[in-house]
């Protein structure tokens, strides 16, 4: 052990072994030049719990977890820190940590999100013109256009609403990364956020000649969240299954209540179309960022590959969880499970952010 | 910013091949019936729930795929119509079928029923594949 502890004196990068506490137990050298030899507060800080919130230390001690990272602002600089090692195995008393300055790294991610998210709301605007244009043609009664040109003037449209869809996802996903993913913690009747994204794309459905309907009563209990990204989420869902149902096919929205003796605990959403399916090797993926399944999409043009990982960072930023059921060549369905949280939990939660 | 852990893969790997094959062999009233036990067994399996709403899903849609589509006027049966006390219907099964009464097609049977479509569809679906009624050519 001596010599663990030697080599690790030598290393360049902070290393320190700290208590539940936040006490510093032991330290190398590196440590000591970055951060002094004093007790720290933002040690301190993490190891507190505050109202049920546990400190980012207390969740390093707290997680079973092999591997775990966090970021952490200290005196104006972000550290990611790394758990390395639990010093006395199971119920460990005290942590190996390692430090790693990641604020110029950050500092890119941030500008880059930026620029992303200046260049799509810049994208957004003149698109919307183009939109309202056609549609403002379109609705014009007895226009003299002949099929030929209305026909050409509605696949503009569609190919506009999708060029929307497009930079919508690409502006989401700029947030995300930023970490501006913020989650309001405010009752939402879900029956009424099913419902509206259903209705919202009823109409595309229509025209695909796919049934999309409700699977659900209204006795849907109601989560904390936020309505506008809830909605969102199941909307990516339903477009998703859009893409991939053929005619005739059918995508219902369902809700179902998981109960804990009599009281709600969860509810379960599901998305199910009977579409083309996944093929098992893709399953997996298919939450990842940029991934898409293999199977070519029966309406034309790809997305970003973002639209699910999108719908993955929504739901865990509302402490649920996304799963998917596939069978080649007769359906998918996207099960989405939400904490029914009491009223009393309230405040601010952030999604977070996923570090490898 | 704390690290967050993948979302599981299906906990039971196997679900989509016994799914497909059991399709396959038996059809899609077996499979749910199969799942709906599953779902005991397995009761923290959440994409259990997925591959249930998938065959669901699939009863449904062929019940739709009748030529007549929404036109379509279902009929209660001989067989329930002589020996109703062999049908262990549901409460929703049963309401569904005090609607029936030869004259209303599919459109109007999902306006009058409290049920949601998706719902009233299924139940319709079943009580179809158990002959309390019959839906015509």
């Amino acid at each position: 052990m001596t010599s663990n502890y030697q080599i690790a004196e030598r290393l360049s990068t902070p290393i320190a072994i700290i208590n539940e506490h936040g006490g510093i137990e032991w330290k190398n050298a590196a440590f000591e030049a970055m951060f002094g030899s004093d007790a720290k507060d933002w040690l301190k800080e993490g190891a507190r719990v505050v109202g049920g919130e546990r400190g980012w230390l207390q969740e390093f001690f707290m997680d079973g977890e092999e591997h775990r990272s966090t970021d952490v602002e200290i005196e104006g600089r972000t550290f990611r820190i790394e758990r390395i090692m639990a010093i006395d195995g199971g119920a460990a008393k005290s942590i190996a940590l390692w430090f790693e300055d990641v604020t110029q790294q950050r500092q890119m991610e941030q500008a880059k999100s930026d620029f992303t998210a200046q260049i799509v709301h810049d994208l957004r605007g003149p698109l919307s013109g183009i939109q309202g244009t056609l549609e403002f043609v379109l609705s014009q009664e007895g226009n003299k256009l002949d099929a030929m040109y209305t026909d050409l003037l509605q696949e503009a449209q569609r190919e506009s609403e999708r060029m929307m869809g497009l930079i919508n996802e690409l502006l989401d996903f700029s947030k995300i990364e930023a970490g501006n993913l913020v989650i309001e913690q405010e009752p939402v009747r879900l029956a009424g956020v099913l419902k509206r994204a259903v209705r919202s794309l009823q109409q595309v459905a229509s025209r695909d000649e796919i049934f999309l309907m409700s699977a659900h009563g209204r006795d849907v209990p109601q989560v904390l969240g936020s309505v506008e990204k809830l909605t969102q989420a199941i909307i990516n869902l339903v477009s998703n299954s859009l893409k991939f149902t053929p005619k005739k096919g059918l995508i219902s929205v369902g809700a179902q209540i998981v109960r804990n003796g009599e009281a709600p605990e969860a509810i379960v959403i599901t998305v199910t179309d009977s579409g083309m399916g996944i093929k098992a090797s893709e399953v997996a993926q298919i939450w990842e960022k940029y991934k898409q399944s293999g199977n070519k999409s029966l309406r034309g043009g790809g997305g970003t590959g973002l639209g699910l990982y999108i719908v993955r960072q929504i739901v865990e930023a509302h402490g649920g969880e996304v799963t998917v059921a596939s069978v080649e060549s007769v359906g998918t369905s996207m099960v989405i499970k939400l904490p029914v949280k009491k009223s009393s939990d309230t405040g601010v939660t952030t999604a977070s952010r996923a570090t490898q | 910013m704390s690290q967050v852990a993948s979302p599981k893969p299906s906990v039971a790997p196997e679900w989509a091949r016994l799914v497909a094959d059991s399709i396959k062999q038996y059809g899609v009233w077996h499979t749910y019936l199969k799942l709906i036990e599953a779902r005991g067994a397995y009761p923290d399996d959440l994409s259990l729930r997925g591959y249930t709403e998938i065959v669901r899903n699939n009863i449904v849609r062929d019940f739709l795929a009748h030529p007549r589509g929404m036109r379509v006027v279902p009929k209660l049966s001989a067989e329930f119509l002589t020996n109703f006390d062999r049908f262990n219907l549901t409460a929703q099964e049963g309401y569904l079928i005090s609607l029936i009464d030869g004259r209303l097609d599919l459109q109007k049977l999902l306006v009058l029923s409290p049920f949601d479509q998706f719902t009233t569809l299924f139940n319709l679906a079943k009580l179809q594949h158990e002959r309390a009624i019959t839906v015509p050519e």
